[in-house]
């Protein structure tokens, strides 16, 4: 099973820098933050997939579809629970409180859906590189990168510890707080256990691959900034500018 | 070239050293396996050689490693990149790049090499590997094979002058092993490389230079495969498998050496050996006292396919008796742990069903058909978490809210049942990988499950814990539970199993007596699978043997066959008339 974002495809976005789509992304977060109300966010949204559609990545969307899901789901099932409103819908809903939490949804969902086409759009070289330009040192930039890579390992390890705990007859769905509390260990021993090898053994392989015997280091993969970066660049500052512009609006 | 010189080493944990006072030299070009047990120092020696030991691991090193004439010890293992390479046993762990190219590139760009020279090289290694054709694939969706090729690949990619390679092939199904030694025996015909390696299958070594053995931290045996031939029990003794035609050979009193099953076939016709008539009669009519019990497990028309639109399995059907012993043999991705998971509740069909005892599984959850279905992974690191024995096997019996009494019942019997008996207090993760494996059977044993489900029992053991596993296995099945196990060896799943079920692209190619099946090489050879060599000579001779055992004892000597050795003269005594095998031809 492949967890790894990233798709190897030939698209306007994939080629666009690295620190460009770091650029768009970051400022795709600026303009989810700025807004509490569901319109300007479905806009962003939708601009959002359009980028996801322009770089062939919105496939993608099926692995975190779930995610996406129960994220919007609770957002408004607890923020309709608990946020006061003045237009009672139903029992203690209001409708403020269901549109605040349709705009929280959309916001998180908005992240989401942004973190994923940069990730699935770039390759973690390529982000080492952009950070490197960025003046962030090689190491940090790698650990970066390394970070992003275990996080499908360890999803893995953690997968397969649950189904040999429950095939020892160890109940992970059900139970009380405190039941829930004693599954626990069974879980998380062995999966740090597991992780921590994992890491030496990656520790082992990176220096015998080199790692850190120069400090001068080369790279087959090369970035630039380009005409379609300043493009991209220009488009989204304007966007972004036109969302901070309508933060007076809505 | 390499020397080892008075190099000794205990581990910062260890009580006794790892490495003796070792002293050895291999010549550039040379082909060495490292042959010996587990803790033997195989791989603490390797270690040695590019200075993870002592930089990365820590612990007392006296002695020297030299590398052409230079001292290492003040380097470490980045400083030796570009002289010694290392692939390891765990393939997963070496890869982290997001493409393969990428892979192969990373090494040499920390060393700071010329990109244009990067890339000639990223071309010359993938060729080099046979995975030029996957330069668009991620690292992470390659199979097994490929994988530790890429791995491979990218160590090939800094210009080692020595490659060591630690248990390459352990993590592998049979035709991921079979594609990594061609790369390496292509690599070998391509420069003078010196090669290092680990492989627990002494078979399959028979085509290195020399051959080290190791016990207890110290070179035990030191010569080419051909002059190990003849002392296939001093290697039984040392916890490392002889050469099985070797023994053969000695079985029949032949002072010869083979290469291969054909040429064994062959000497033992020359010899004057043949099958005795009504051989594979006889044979088939031992199996049959076997079977016969009620039906266990049914599965009807299994298809699973997982939410990334992967059809592991499409249509298996088949029955499970009580008392059996099944071992399911395939390549990986052929859908052998996939069907597993379905018989103890852990997958869901897709379509088609599951009957335990009659009753359907759908909608019975895996913490109960656990006590009926007990299924030990792979890896017993995936499950150990207590901190003694005891706790780890009483784990399962708890969690059925037994009393206090019956679990301790229960714990002392599966402990006793698996040899770990008094062992109760340890902690599990001292243990080595088979004492731990033993824990895990252990485990699950303390549910008391009418059907045991092993996937790779013997991944990772070396010889003399292998066949320790496998006769607990046996035991257990003789004690009245249906074993099913999952197996990449195929020597194990002849000599133990009585049903194999062989498996291709998630269906069931062939269900029948493990003899049946291993009789039928073309069968078995369209999943790319090779029977052991033992059940290679009999199908040649027209004898159906599973076994040694069985194979010698359906040979005759026919009186007019041509005059051999006689069986009184030891073995070996006759060979200085017989020149070393030519296995590298």
């Amino acid at each position: 099973m492949n967890l790894f974002l990233y798709l190897d495809r030939d698209s306007p976005v994939h080629r666009l820098d690295p620190r460009t789509k770091l650029f768009l992304m970051l400022g795709s977060f600026a303009a989810a933050v700025l807004f509490f109300t569901p319109a300007p966010l479905l806009l962003l949204l939708g601009i959002l997939l359009l980028y996801g559609a322009l770089g062939r990545v919105l496939g993608n969307l099926r692995r975190v579809w779930g995610l996406l899901l129960s994220i919007a789901a609770m957002s408004i099932v607890s923020w309709s629970i608990f946020a006061a409103g003045t237009t009672p819908l139903f029992w203690r809903v209001t409708r403020e409180g269901l549109v605040y939490g349709i705009g929280a949804a959309l916001k998180i969902d908005s992240m989401i859906v942004s973190g994923l086409v940069f990730l699935s759009t770039t390759k973690t070289e390529e982000i080492v590189l952009g950070l490197i330009r960025l003046r962030v040192p090689f190491q940090a930039a790698f650990a970066f990168s390394l970070a992003i890579r275990m996080v499908p390992t360890i999803i893995g390890t953690v997968l397969t510890v649950i189904e040999a705990q429950r095939s020892r007859g160890l109940d992970t769905e059900s139970g009380g707080p405190l039941a829930r509390v004693r599954t626990y260990t069974p879980l998380l021993v062995p999966i740090f256990l597991h992780t921590l090898r994992n890491t030496d053994q990656l520790a082992k392989a990176l220096e015998s691959r080199g790692f850190g015997a120069r400090r001068e280091r080369t790279s087959l993969l090369t970035i630039g900034f380009h005409a379609r970066d300043a493009v991209a660049c220009i488009l989204g500052s304007v966007a972004l500018g036109l969302f901070a512009a309508g933060r007076f609006v809505w | 070239m390499i020397r080892l010189e008075n190099l000794s080493f205990r581990y910062r944990a260890g009580k006794e050293p790892a490495l003796r006072d070792l002293t050895c030299r291999i010549r550039s070009g040379e082909l060495v396996g490292l042959l010996g047990r587990s803790g033997a120092g195989r791989s603490t020696l390797a270690a040695t050689l590019n200075g993870t030991i002592p930089h990365l691991v820590r612990g007392d090193l006296t002695g020297r490693v030299r590398i052409d004439g230079e001292d290492i010890r003040s380097k470490r293992p980045r400083d030796l990149a570009d002289r010694i390479g290392f692939v390891f046993q765990d393939f997963e762990a070496q890869l982290f790049s997001t493409t393969v190219p990428l892979e192969v590139a990373f090494g040499p760009e920390n060393l700071g090499v010329d990109r244009s020279e990067i890339a000639r090289r990223v071309e010359w290694c993938l060729s080099a590997v046979r995975l030029s054709h996957l330069t668009r694939k991620a690292p992470a969706a390659l199979s097994g094979g490929q994988k530790q090729r890429l791995a491979l690949a990218s160590i090939l990619a800094l210009n080692p002058k020595v490659l060591v390679l630690d248990e390459p092939t352990s993590d592998l199904d049979p035709a991921g092993r079979r594609e990594l030694l061609d790369a390496i025996r292509s690599l070998r015909q391509a420069g003078d490389l010196t090669l290092l390696m680990i492989d627990p299958e002494t078979d399959e070594m028979a085509w290195a230079d020399r051959l080290i053995v190791l016990d207890g931290g110290r070179i035990t045996m030191d010569g080419p495969p051909a002059a190990l031939w003849d002392h296939a029990d001093a290697l039984d003794a040392m916890g490392v498998k002889g050469f099985t035609l070797s023994k053969l050979a000695r079985r029949l009193g032949l002072a010869e050496r083979w290469p291969d099953a054909h040429a064994a076939a062959d000497g033992i016709r020359r010899g004057g050996w043949q099958a005795t008539p009504g051989a594979a009669e006889r044979l088939r009519a031992g199996d049959h006292t076997r079977d016969g019990g009620e039906v266990l497990l049914e599965l009807d028309g299994l298809a699973h396919r997982y939410p990334d639109g992967t059809q592991a399995l499409a249509g298996v059907s088949c029955a499970i008796r009580r008392g059996e012993f099944v071992a399911i043999l395939g390549q990986n991705g052929s859908g052998k742990t996939t069907l597993v998971k379905h018989l103890n509740g852990i997958l869901t069909p897709t379509v088609g069903d599951i009957r335990l005892a009659g009753q359907s599984l759908r909608g019975q959850p895996t913490t109960v058909l656990s006590r009926k279905v007990g299924l030990v992974f792979q890896n017993p690191d995936h499950q150990i978490f207590a901190e003694r024995v005891w706790d780890e096997v009483a784990f399962g019996p708890r969690l059925q809210g037994l009393s206090e009494v019956d679990v301790r019942l229960r714990v002392e019997e599966a402990l006793d049942a698996v040899g770990l008996t008094g062992m109760g207090e340890m902690d599990p993760f001292i243990l080595t990988k088979g004492g731990r494996q033993r824990v895990a059977v252990a485990s699950t044993l303390a549910t008391k499950p009418e059907v045991i489900i092993l996937d790779e029992p013997t991944t990772g053991l070396d010889y003399q814990e292998l066949h320790g596993m496998m006769a607990l296995i046996q035991r257990l099945n003789a004690a009245g539970h249906s074993v099913i196990i999952i197996t990449h060896a195929m020597d194990v799943a002849a000599a133990y199993a009585h049903r194999v079920i062989l498996m291709q692209g998630g269906r069931i190619l062939r269900d029948g007596s493990a003899r049946d099946v291993f009789a039928d090489a073309a069968c078995i050879g369209q999943t790319g699978l090779t029977p052991p060599p033992v059940v290679q000579v009999g199908n040649r001779l027209g004898v159906p043997a599973l076994t040694l055992e069985e194979l010698v004892g359906e040979l005759t000597r026919h009186a007019g066959g041509q005059k051999a050795n006689s069986a009184e003269a030891p073995p070996g005594s006759g060979a200085s008339d017989v020149g070393p095998w030519t296995s590298r031809a």
